[in-house]
C-alpha cells in the first residue's frame, strides 16, 4: 500500500506525541508510526509523578500524561496513527520509508518531512550465563510490573545505580519484592541523591565498585556471583561472593536507536555523554539532511520532559520547512527553546550540555 | 611509511592481500600494500561469498579448480587462528530452457574432462538436493558438491596477516593520488601520506581499477556496476547448496548460521560508484527467489547492501602486465567473480613478477589487456 503524508513521525513516545499534536493543530496531513500496540512509549511505564514546572505536567503520572496527549491527538482528523507498525527501513534512492504492520501488511510511505523519535534501547552486560531466564533489562521489568501487573520475581538484584536502577528498585519494593542490593561498577552512585536516599532508608544496600561475575542456574536464574572492581575497573579475583536471587535486573544505560538516521545519511557523531551515536542538528532539531528531524532519546539519551520539548521544536521546524510559519507558532517555539534551556541548567544538566555542545550547529 | 619499495600493491581486498602474500612467500622483499579505506571494505566484504567450479571454459575451470585446491589448505598454510568457514555444500544450477539444457550438457562434458564430479539432475531428483525447490518448469539442473562458500572477511584477513608476518607493510586509509612514470617504466607512487619510489605496481583496486589505469595513461576498459544483495534472519536448515539460476538471474544460499543471502543480476544495474540500496531491488529479488524457493516467502529480510562489480567488456578478468608500461600489473575486471578465483589469480601474478613459470601459461596471451584491442574477447557462456 502506498501513502503520502506532509510529515511522518516515527515513535509515539513523549517526543513523537508532542510533535503529532503540534502538526495536528496546524492542520498538516501527519502520520505517527508506533511499533507497540499503545501510544505513549516509556510514559506508560512511568507510574510516578513528574516534577518541575506545571507547564510540563508536574504532579501528573507519566501514564496519565500519555492519555492527555492521546486525547488531544484524537481530536485531529488530519493525524493518522499506525500502531503495531514497525518502520523497517528507509530507501534514499526512492525516498520511501518501508513499514510493516502486524508482520502482515507492508506500507510504502513517502513524505515531505520526517521526525525520527525512535527513542533508545537498553544496553546489556557481558557475563557468563547472561541469557538465563530471570535476567531482565530494567525496561522489561517496568513493562511487566507497571503495564501488565506482573511481578517478575521476589528476590531481586539490581545492576546499576543510575536513576532508572534506583526508581525501578523502589517500584519493586512497593510491589512487595525484596531488593537484596543494588550494585554499580562506578565508585559513586549515578542517580539523584533523593532517589538513592529513599532506597537506603528502606534498608537496601548499594554496593559501588561491584560488578557481576557470572550468573548461576540450571533452567532459570538461582544466584549470581558478584565481584569487587578496583580503581581501574578490573575485577579483584579473590573478592567473589554469591547472592541467591531469582531476578537480576540490568539498568546499565540506554543507547539511541539511530538506525534510520544512518540509513538516511545524516551526519552522525559518537558522543558518550548522549549515550552513543547521535546526529548533528540545528536549533530546530533538523539533522544534516534537510527535512529529517530528531526528537527525544534518539537525539541524545535524556528524559521525558526534554523529549516533549524537542518533539514540539522539531514539529515547528517541520512546519517552517512546509512554509506554515506564523506568530502563534513562533511564540510557542521561543517558549519551548527557553524552557529546554532551563531544564538543562545547573550541575545536573552539565553532562547533557557538554554532549550537546559537540553536535549542535552554531 | 617507507619511501622505497620493490612492489606497491594498490587495493586491500582479497586480490591485493593474496598477491602480497604470494609475493612475500616467494621471498620478494619490500612489499607495500595501500588501501584507501579498510581491508575488505570494497567488493570482498560485500560479496555473496560463493565459490564455484562449474564453468564453461578451460580457462575458468583451471582458475577455479586451482583456487578451490588452495582454499582447501589455506587456513593451515596461512596459520590463521580462525575458521575460514569453507563449506563445500555445492552449487545447484537449474536450467529452464532447451538452450540452457544444451549449454549445460556441453559444460558438464568439459567439467568432467577436468575431473569434476558434476551431477546431471532430473527434475524429479531436484528435491533430494534442494528440498524446498519448486520444480515447475524445471527441465534439468547440474550439481557439483565440491563448490561452496567461505567467509570472505576471514579469507581477506588471513591473507593480510600472513603477508604482514612475512614482512609486507599494509597501509590502510592511504589513498593513491598518482603514479609517476618515465618512458616505459614506473618511478614512484604518490599517496596522501607520502611518496614511494618503486618500479613495480599491482593494480588490484577492484571497482576503482580504471582510475588507477588513468594515472599511468593506460586505458583499462573496465567500469563499475552496482550489485545489490540482501540477507534474512537465521532459519533452521532449509537447503544447503548455492542455488544459481541463469534463467531468473539470481543466486541464493543459506549461510552456516542459518541466514539466507540472495542477489540478482539486473540488466538495468546502475553504472558508476553508487553503493546505495533500493527498494526496487528488494522487491524484485525476493519475488524471483521465492518463485523458485516458495517457503522463503515467509523469511524476514533484515539487511541489504550493495557493492561494485568491476566489469570488463567480456566479463572476464584482466590478469597480466601491461605491454606499454614495464612493471604495471593488473588484476582487475573480475566482473563479480574475483573472490572465488583470488587464490589462483594471486599465484599467477606472483609468478609473473618473479619470472617463474606460470601454473596456467595461457593466461599471458588470453587474459591480457591487449586482447580487447586485438578483438579477441574471451567468451564464457556460464555467467549471470
Amino acid at each position: 500500500m502506498k501513502h503520502f503524508f506532509d510529515v511522518v513521525i516515527i515513535g509515539a513516545g513523549p517526543a513523537g506525541l508532542c510533535a503529532g499534536n503540534i502538526l495536528g493543530n496546524a492542520g498538516k496531513k501527519t502520520l505517527i508510526i508506533e511499533r507497540d500496540p499503545f501510544l505513549g512509549g516509556q510514559l506508560l511505564k512511568q507510574t510516578h509523578m513528574f516534577f518541575g514546572s506545571r507547564d510540563q505536567y508536574a504532579g501528573t503520572r507519566g501514564l496519565d500524561i500519555a492519555k492527555i496527549f492521546q486525547n488531544e491527538l484524537n481530536s485531529y482528523p488530519n493525524v493518522s496513527v499506525f500502531t503495531d507498525t514497525t518502520a523497517t527501513g528507509y530507501y534514499p534512492e526512492e525516498k520511501i520509508l518501508l513499514a510493516m504492520k502486524d508482520e502482515k501488511e507492508l506500507y510504502e510511505i513517502s513524505f515531505d518531512q520526517i521526525i525520527i523519535a525512535t527513542g533508545a534501547s537498553e544496553k546489556s552486560l557481558l557475563f557468563e550465563n547472561n541469557d538465563l531466564p530471570g535476567i531482565f533489562g530494567a525496561g522489561a521489568v517496568q513493562t511487566l510490573m507497571n503495564m501488565y501487573g506482573v511481578l517478575p520475581g521476589t528476590e531481586i538484584i539490581m545492576v546499576g545505580s543510575g536513576n532508572i536502577g534506583l526508581i525501578v528498585s523502589y517500584q519493586l519494593l512497593q510491589a512487595g519484592a525484596n531488593v537484596k542490593c543494588i550494585i554499580d561498577a562506578a565508585p559513586h552512585i549515578g542517580g539523584y541523591f533523593v532517589h538513592a536516599a529513599k532506597i537506603r532508608r528502606m534498608g537496601v544496600p548499594i554496593y559501588t565498585q561491584h560488578t557481576i561475575h557470572r550468573a548461576i542456574g540450571k533452567t532459570t536464574l538461582e544466584a549470581v556471583e558478584l565481584v569487587k572492581v578496583d580503581n581501574s575497573w578490573k575485577k579483584i579475583s579473590d573478592s567473589v561472593f554469591t547472592e541467591s536471587c531469582d531476578v537480576l535486573c540490568l539498568a546499565v544505560g540506554l543507547v539511541p536507536m539511530s538506525e534510520l538516521l544512518w540509513q538516511m545519511g545524516c551526519d552522525m557523531n559518537f558522543v558518550p555523554e548522549l549515550g552513543g551515536s547521535v546526529p548533528a542538528r540545528n536549533q530546530w532539531m533538523e539533522t544534516s539532511v534537510r527535512g529529517v528531524f530528531v526528537a527525544g532519546d534518539v537525539a541524545g539519551v535524556e528524559e521525558a520532559s526534554s523529549a516533549m520539548l524537542e518533539g514540539t521544536i522539531a514539529a515547528i521546524g517541520a512546519l517552517k520547512n512546509l512554509g506554515s510559519w506564523n506568530a502563534a507558532i513562533e511564540k510557542k517555539c521561543v517558549h519551548s527553546l527557553e524552557y529546554l534551556k532551563e531544564i538543562r541548567y545547573g550541575p545536573v544538566g552539565e553532562k547533557i550540555r557538554s554532549g550537546l555542545a559537540k553536535v549542535e550547529a552554531r | 611509511m617507507k619511501n622505497k619499495a620493490q612492489v606497491v600493491i594498490i587495493g586491500g581486498g582479497v586480490i591485493g592481500c593474496a598477491i602480497a602474500y604470494e609475493l612475500a612467500k616467494r621471498k620478494v622483499k619490500d612489499i607495500v600494500l595501500l588501501e584507501k579505506n579498510s581491508l575488505a571494505s570494497g567488493a570482498t566484504g560485500r560479496c555473496g561469498a560463493g565459490v564455484r567450479q562449474q564453468w564453461g571454459t578451460e580457462m575458468n575451470l583451471k582458475l577455479s579448480i586451482g583456487s578451490v585446491k588452495r582454499f582447501e589448505i589455506l587456513q593451515e598454510e596461512l596459520e590463521y587462528p580462525y575458521d575460514l568457514e569453507f563449506e563445500q555444500t555445492g552449487y545447484f544450477m537449474p536450467a529452464y530452457t532447451e538452450k540452457q539444457v544444451e549449454q549445460f550438457k556441453i559444460n558438464i562434458a568439459l567439467q568432467r574432462q577436468f575431473g569434476l564430479d558434476v551431477q546431471w539432475v532430473q527434475p524429479d531428483e531436484a528435491r533430494s538436493i534442494v528440498p524446498i525447490i519448486n520444480t515447475h518448469g524445471l527441465l534439468a539442473a547440474t550439481f557439483h558438491q565440491k563448490d561452496g562458500h567461505l567467509n570472505p572477511f576471514h579469507v581477506n584477513f588471513a591473507y593480510a596477516r600472513a603477508a604482514q608476518r612475512l614482512g609486507v607493510d599494509i597501509h590502510c586509509h592511504t589513498k593513491v593520488l598518482g603514479i609517476s612514470t618515465e618512458k616505459d617504466s614506473i618511478k614512484k607512487v604518490s599517496t596522501d601520506k607520502g611518496d614511494i619510489a618503486c618500479e613495480i605496481v599491482v593494480n588490484a583496486a577492484g571497482g576503482w581499477s580504471q582510475s588507477i589505469g588513468e594515472m599511468v595513461g593506460i586505458n583499462i576498459p573496465t567500469y563499475s556496476e552496482r550489485h545489490q544483495i540482501l540477507i534474512t534472519e537465521p532459519y533452521e536448515p532449509l537447503f544447503k547448496p548455492m542455488v544459481m539460476s541463469f534463467y531468473h538471474n539470481f543466486y541464493t544460499q543459506q549461510e552456516p548460521n542459518g541466514a539466507i543471502i540472495m542477489g540478482i543480476g539486473d540488466p538495468n544495474e546502475m553504472k558508476g560508484y553508487n553503493m546505495e540500496h533500493s527498494l526496487a531491488f528488494a522487491k524484485k529479488c525476493s519475488s524471483l527467489v521465492t518463485r523458485v524457493l516458495p517457503p522463503l516467502k515467509n523469511a524476514r529480510m533484515i539487511r541489504q547492501w550493495s557493492g561494485l562489480y568491476n566489469m570488463s567488456p567480456d566479463k572476464t578478468p584482466i590478469i597480466g602486465e601491461a605491454s606499454t608500461l614495464n612493471g604495471f600489473y593488473m588484476a582487475c575486471g573480475f566482473s563479480g567473480h574475483g573472490f572465488m578465483i583470488a587464490p589462483m589469480t594471486s599465484v599467477l601474478i606472483a609468478q609473473m613478477i618473479t619470472k617463474e613459470e606460470l601454473d596456467i601459461p595461457e593466461v599471458k596471451t588470453k587474459l591480457d589487456l591487449d586482447r580487447f584491442e586485438r578483438g579477441e574477447l574471451f567468451i564464457e557462456p556460464s555467467v549471470v
